[in-house]
């Protein structure tokens, strides 16, 4: 288990292209819905309780799959990944997309998860990599990449809670000119939810039924509809 | 001390100068086109769309800062037609998208690569930023700078990554030197002298809107390009 | 309850049993009607509809007044209601709203499999708390697969203690319709706290707000071919 792996993934200087997501958040200030670091804290909070949670338990359950089929980390060169892994990954791709009915927001994480393929295929060479599709979700991308990196699914899933606070924290940041000390002290308070969400959605890809159906699936409709007005923008700073 | 070969491994092979296009041929050569805003990097591009379109296969990544803008400029005056133009977002951070995460270009650049097989030009520009700014070659494999007269002629001697190290200086908006009290002989020898033998420009696109000059620099890079790597 | 064709267009119930807290009245040629034998549901309560719909069979659930789930005494254990339906015909389960009474935390689940040929109309409406009392609490899942596939997947978590039931999205009344049918999808459309998404075959269209009549009325505003009033497509979203 490399802990170094779990820093890299989820450090925002990886470049991946999370930097032009703003998880929503764009669209909440335009509304007025986020304002200052307090509705900024409320709006996190959602993020990681909804998407947050859904990407965890899709990254560990992709983790996990990598792993069991080949090992993570380092594999030898020449390394083959047996179909199944293919096929299990594109039944998550599929649970993500079930979880992700707004168009904005699944292309937002597809967009994401190309990125994290292009870059996680160069730092991290693994026979997984060529098990997924073209444009995989982001969370799923990150479960390979974890694997593929030697991490555990628990870690996968702490790096996908994380980066669904981060992301927004940051693009709040710019947008609202935030002291950026006050951000830091927002999402350094939220840890706790992050690693409370993080540890049930692992469990939840661990559990010993391991159904897909028991994967998170917490839906926020606000949400959809904050990334569903964003995407009809024309003047937007962020993607999504 | 001997070389220590084992400092290869932590490399990863890729080089961005080497890759190839589908068809196995060297690809599109991309160019980026920076600057500060206002300088002229929209008008360059419109007039290398205009100058080149016609002998090459070419296409444009916009980085607006805020809107669609820039791409808007294009199809509006039906220099492109709308499917060789991608615009991507920055996030409020146009260098980044350049320079230190080039994921939304990248994406952007193989979407229009693999939307117009056989494309011989990218044209990226950059969203206006200051004279800091610059491409990562992983995204392009030269790139031009765009700086204008009446920022005042001290640019040049100031210097920045965008103004020493691009693969070609522009100064724009000649024309307006008498105006602003701005000589082009200081700006000239000052590019010169912090850019040693990587040219500079003078131009104006008042003036000559066909960019003659850049567009005979650009059609040189791609024509190098594809006898590298032949 | 298996609803399979018969002759005329009619659909036969074969098969209908029922324990417990429902009974089923057969109200139309293709029409059933739950009918709650008991108040309630109540905390601790656990039922189960298992619904199986032949191809070529229409099958209409309802029922016959809203649902109002009480808490037990004490402290309350959730209440759990789990649809499970297999589609190869077309199934139009439309309840009446479910009202969570302050206390009551109601968790519902709805699991429906189609066919290659399955037809599904599903309404969910929810009021937390009745009227001057608090929110309750409801847990609500909808899991829709075409040939073992997942076509939607949600979970909404509302009331006192979900920990996403906070401002600027905090209400205390809820409606969604899910339609999908063999063909193509239908695109996005916005309202004021109300969104249509698309699904392969159709739509989901969710509302939300403070008063049940005029959530409901969002969310069917939001049904293809519905002729809502003008609506302030961009305005933001009022908390």
């Amino acid at each position: 288990m490399s802990l170094t792996a779990l820093l890299a993934l989820a450090d925002s200087r990886l470049p991946a292209g999370g930097h032009a997501h703003s998880g929503g958040v764009e669209q909440a200030i335009s509304a007025g819905l986020v304002t200052d670091p307090v509705s900024l804290a409320g709006f996190l909070r959602r993020r990681v309780g909804t998407a947050g949670s859904v990407a965890a338990g899709l990254a560990a359950a992709a983790c996990a799959v990598v792993g069991r089929a080949v090992g993570g980390g380092a594999v030898a060169a020449g390394a083959a990944v047996p179909p199944s892994v293919a096929a299990a990954l594109a039944d998550l791709d599929a649970e993500a997309d079930a979880r992700t009915p707004s168009p904005a927001q699944r292309a937002a994480s597809r967009q994401q998860g190309r990125g994290l393929l292009r870059v996680g295929r160069r730092a991290w060479p693994h026979p997984a990599w060529d098990a997924l599709p073209t444009q995989p979700h982001h969370a799923v991308a990150l479960g390979v990449a974890a694997a593929a990196a030697g991490a555990r699914p628990a870690d996968a899933a702490a790096a996908a809670a994380y980066l669904s606070m981060s992301g927004p924290a940051t693009a709040a940041q710019r947008l609202l000119a935030l002291d950026p000390i006050t951000v830091a002290a927002v999402t350094a308070r939220l840890s706790p939810l992050v690693d409370e969400v993080a540890g049930a959605a692992a469990r939840a890809a661990a559990g010993p039924f391991g159904g897909l159906d028991l994967l998170p699936a917490s839906a926020d409709p606000l949400l959809d509809l904050l990334a569903e007005l964003h995407v009809s923008r024309k003047d937007r700073f962020f993607a999504s | 001390m001997p070389p220590d070969h084992d400092l290869d491994d932590y490399v990863d092979p890729y080089d961005p100068g080497q890759r190839r296009a589908p068809d196995g041929g060297p690809g599109a050569l991309r160019v980026g086109i920076g600057g500060p805003v206002g300088s002229g990097k929209t008008a360059l591009v419109a007039a290398l769309c205009r100058t080149l379109g016609e002998e090459l296969d070419l296409v444009v990544v916009t980085n607006d800062i805020y809107t669609t803008e820039d791409a808007d400029f294009l199809r509006r005056n039906a220099v492109l037609p709308d499917d060789r133009i991608e615009a991507v977002q920055t996030g409020c951070c146009p260098h980044t998208a350049i320079r230190d995460d080039i994921t939304a270009n990248l994406d952007a650049v193989e979407l229009l690569e693999a939307r117009h097989p056989g494309v011989q030009l990218v044209l990226v520009e950059s969203g206006g930023d200051n004279l800091t700014a610059s491409f990562s070659y992983g995204l392009v494999d030269v790139q031009v700078f765009v700086v204008d007269v009446a920022g005042g002629d001290k640019v040049p001697r100031k210097g920045g990554p965008g103004v020493t190290s691009a693969d070609l200086l522009v100064v724009n908006k000649t024309d307006l030197a008498p105006f602003v009290g701005a000589d082009l002989d200081v700006m000239r020898r000052d590019s010169d002298a912090v850019r040693g033998e990587k040219p500079t420009l003078l131009i104006s696109l008042r003036e000559d809107p066909a960019a003659t000059d850049v567009a005979a620099w650009v059609r040189a890079q791609v024509r190098s390009r594809a006898l590298q790597s032949a | 309850m298996v609803a399979r064709a018969g002759p005329g267009g009619r659909t036969v119930l074969p098969v209908v049993r029922a324990s417990g807290q429902l009974a089923v009245r057969r109200t139309g040629p293709v029409t059933v009607h739950l009918v709650a034998t008991a108040f309630g549901p109540l905390g601790g309560d656990d039922a189960e509809v298992r619904l199986v719909v032949e191809p070529g069979a229409v099958l209409r659930v309802r029922s016959v007044a809203a649902a109002v789930v009480l808490p037990a005494r004490g402290d309350s254990p959730p209440s759990a209601q789990r649809v499970l339906a297999d589609v190869d015909g077309d199934l139009d389960l439309q309840l009446e709203p479910t009202v969570v009474a302050a206390r009551a935390h109601h968790v519902a689940t709805v699991t429906v499999r189609l066919g290659a040929g399955g037809e599904l109309t599903l309404s969910e409406q929810v009021l937390l708390g009745r009227t001057g009392e608090q929110p309750g609490r409801w847990t609500g899942t909808t899991r829709v697969l075409r040939d073992g596939r997942p076509l939607l997947h949600t979970t909404l978590d509302l009331g006192p203690g979900a920990p996403t039931w906070a401002p600027p999205m905090a209400p205390r009344a809820y409606a969604s319709t899910t339609r999908v049918r063999p063909g193509p999808g239908v695109g996005t459309a916005t309202g004021v706290d109300a969104v249509r998404l698309p699904l392969p075959g159709g739509w989901v269209s969710t509302a939300w707000g403070d008063a049940l009549d005029r959530v409901a009325r969002a969310d069917a505003d939001l049904h293809p071919g519905s002729r809502p009033a003008a609506q302030p497509v961009l305005a933001g979203v009022p908390s």
